[in-house]
């Protein structure tokens, strides 16, 4: 319960040393951060070094066993009612997007308005088309997720996580299942976002976007956090073999 | 030429065109099917031979020799074809049951409600909430009509209901509150409360190892001599609670094995929406889980029609029932076999019916799915 009566109060997320176990297996070790209001963290790392599990974390789709986790002024105490204010605070794109195939495009919008938070179905419905305007998908809202690209089902993924205007996004590699030819589309959408000041968390391997777009680059690997740096530091001289041999990878693999 | 490589590529400048047309006519087509060789000539003639000689021997024996009306069974006696007269001198037991006679138009009423709202409800003319709707008047409008007591009609006791009557109302409500029973029993053996999880999986195991029979004989029978006797509920009541229980459980699996065909990531995205247990169920998983699920499904709804012929073994006249009761007066009991085939022919129209509804719920869904495949 350390940290959080001290953190800043400009803070929306805050973690102080999470730890989290799969059975023997410590996946977080130790994990602390925090998210000022505005600002962009990307998380990148090897495979299985913990960033998504850390992203599911933050909104509650993982439970840990140890440490703090504040968003907006509510602390996870493992019970309903932080749960679902930290939910109503935040949202998620999945790297599979995850849209609802039995439902159109603007259903899979104005789902969670109307029936999680009981908003008239007239208000979601306008916004949602404001929101399918925004990521360039206003003449798709009729059509069902199965007919769109991969690019459009994550631009819809999108919308869908800002129809509750969260006070956080969190982006679990929003662009990995995307043929590259629809990366680029997907990543506009977020960079855009980025500039209008939204608060988010980004798992991604897109360096280029995280280079553009991060304020703190956070590197982590087998489940701690190694290095966090802004990304012009971080890119130009990585402080750990680990960080400098991750990033070697990448860059030769495009 | 450059002796580097051997491989090559042909850079493409035809315009798209149509294939070129199949070859062979459909008599060509024929003689490859069926005369292929020797040993299918030899198949496909003595085959052919015996479906022809099936055909004439039933068409002689089951129209051209066939006796179709003879109210005393003189005539059928001396006939060598069927004795549909059988059909038309006791269609109304066969149909309608022990209900008594003077008030049978109520029977007959109910039989033409369910067969219109039927139809309707497959054909799909109005939204679903209507469909339901329409489905809770007809039940509602069943019973009144059945029990009687109401409105100036007589009352009759449920040991005189029978007949076509008795067998919608069994199966419809089978249907009615083993689906909801079904969901929640596949809901729970999945859930995260061990004591729920528990309750639900030893009523499915425990239903599942018990034939439906002793099922039946158990509610009817024995269950009454361990109840208080003020606590006296309708054996009708008390069998359709088995029939209920029973479809729930094997329902239950199907649903279930259609819950773990949605993605774990279907659930995750509405909770990230905000959305609470419930919720998530009745509008993202459950709908998912029950398009997949339906082939299945409407395999245990049509065996659930079928079940309700064991109710004549507990002595209630069902269509089965009541047949066999029609079939017990003295001068007509040799023609069991035309009275068993109009009642098999009944049963084989109302489950296909079902069996079609079942596709066309389906290929609902297989249109949709492929739209979301593409």
């Amino acid at each position: 319960m350390t940290g959080n009566e001290d953190a800043p109060a400009n803070l929306v997320v805050s973690l102080d040393r999470l730890n989290k176990w799969y059975g023997d297996h410590h996946v977080l070790r130790d994990v602390s951060l925090g998210l000022a209001h505005g600002e962009r963290i990307v998380l990148c790392g090897p495979s299985g070094s913990g960033k998504s599990t850390l992203l599911r974390c933050v909104n509650g789709l993982e439970r840990f066993q140890e440490g703090t986790l504040t968003v907006c002024g509510t602390t996870m105490d493992g019970k309903p009612a932080s749960l679902t204010e930290i939910r109503r605070r935040t949202g998620m794109v999945f790297q599979h997007f995850n849209l609802f195939p039995h439902l159109s495009v603007l259903d899979n919008l104005t789902i969670g308005p109307v029936y999680a938070r009981g908003e008239p179905e007239a208000a979601a419905i306008a916004r949602a088309r404001e929101l399918l305007e925004r990521v360039r998908l206003s003449d798709q809202a009729a059509k069902f997720p199965g007919q769109l690209s991969g690019g459009q089902r994550q631009r819809v993924a999108i919308a869908r996580s800002l129809m509750l205007t969260p006070d956080v996004m969190l982006f679990d590699e929003p662009t990995s299942a995307l043929d590259p030819e629809m990366i680029q589309e997907v990543l506009d959408v977020m960079e855009e976002l980025a500039r209008d000041g939204q608060s988010m968390i980004v798992v991604t391997h897109e360096m280029g976007f995280a280079r553009r777009v991060a304020d703190l680059v956070v590197f982590m690997d087998q489940g701690e956090i190694i290095e966090a740096a802004p990304p012009e530091d971080f890119f130009a001289n990585p402080a750990t073999d680990r960080a400098r041999d991750f990033l070697g990878k990448i860059s030769t693999s495009v | 030429m450059s002796a580097a490589i051997g491989s090559y590529a042909t850079i493409g400048k035809d315009a798209p065109r149509r294939p070129a047309p199949h070859g062979a006519g459909r008599l060509a087509q024929l003689k490859a099917r069926y005369f292929a060789t020797p040993g299918t000539s030899l198949l496909t003639i003595v085959l052919g031979l015996m479906t022809v000689w099936a055909v004439v021997s039933f068409v002689r024996w089951g129209i051209i020799d066939a006796v179709w009306y003879d109210p005393t069974a003189e005539a059928c006696r001396t006939a060598s074809g069927a004795c549909w007269a059988v059909i038309t001198e006791k269609y109304r037991v066969i149909l309608l049951g022990t209900y008594p006679y003077d008030e049978q138009w109520r029977s007959a009423l109910i039989i033409a409600i369910w067969v219109v709202w039927a139809v309707l409800t497959a054909f799909r003319l109005f939204p679903l909430r209507l469909r339901l709707a329409g489905w809770l008047a007809v039940f509602a409008v069943t019973l009144v009509l059945m029990r009687g007591g109401v409105f100036g009609l007589s009352y009759i006791g449920t040991d005189a209901w029978g007949g076509l009557p008795l067998t919608f109302l069994v199966f419809g409500g089978t249907i009615a509150f083993g689906i909801p029973l079904a969901i929640l029993l596949a809901l729970g053996r999945r859930s995260v409360f061990p004591v729920v999880r528990f309750v639900s999986i030893a009523t499915i195991e425990g239903v599942r190892g018990i034939p439906l029979l002793v099922v039946l004989f158990f509610g009817t029978l024995i269950l009454p001599l361990f109840l208080p006797p003020q606590l006296d509920v309708d054996k009708l009541v008390r069998a359709e609670i088995g029939m209920v229980i029973f479809f729930a459980a094997y329902a239950a699996e199907v649903i279930r094995g259609g819950l773990q065909a949605v993605a774990d990531g279907q659930d995750e995205a509405a909770k990230a929406l905000g959305m609470g247990y419930w919720l998530r169920m009745r509008k993202i998983v459950l709908p998912q889980a029950i398009a997949i699920a339906i082939p299945a499904l409407f395999n245990d709804i049509i065996r659930a029609f079928k079940n309700t012929t064991y109710f004549a073994i507990l002595g209630l006249f069902d269509v089965l029932g009541a047949t066999k009761v029609a079939l017990d007066d003295p001068a007509w009991v040799r023609y069991g076999l035309e009275g068993y085939l109009f009642v098999f022919l009944l049963y084989f129209l109302i489950c296909s019916g079902l069996s079609l509804y079942g596709r066309s719920l389906e290929q609902d869904h297989a249109r949709r799915t492929r739209r979301a495949e593409q």
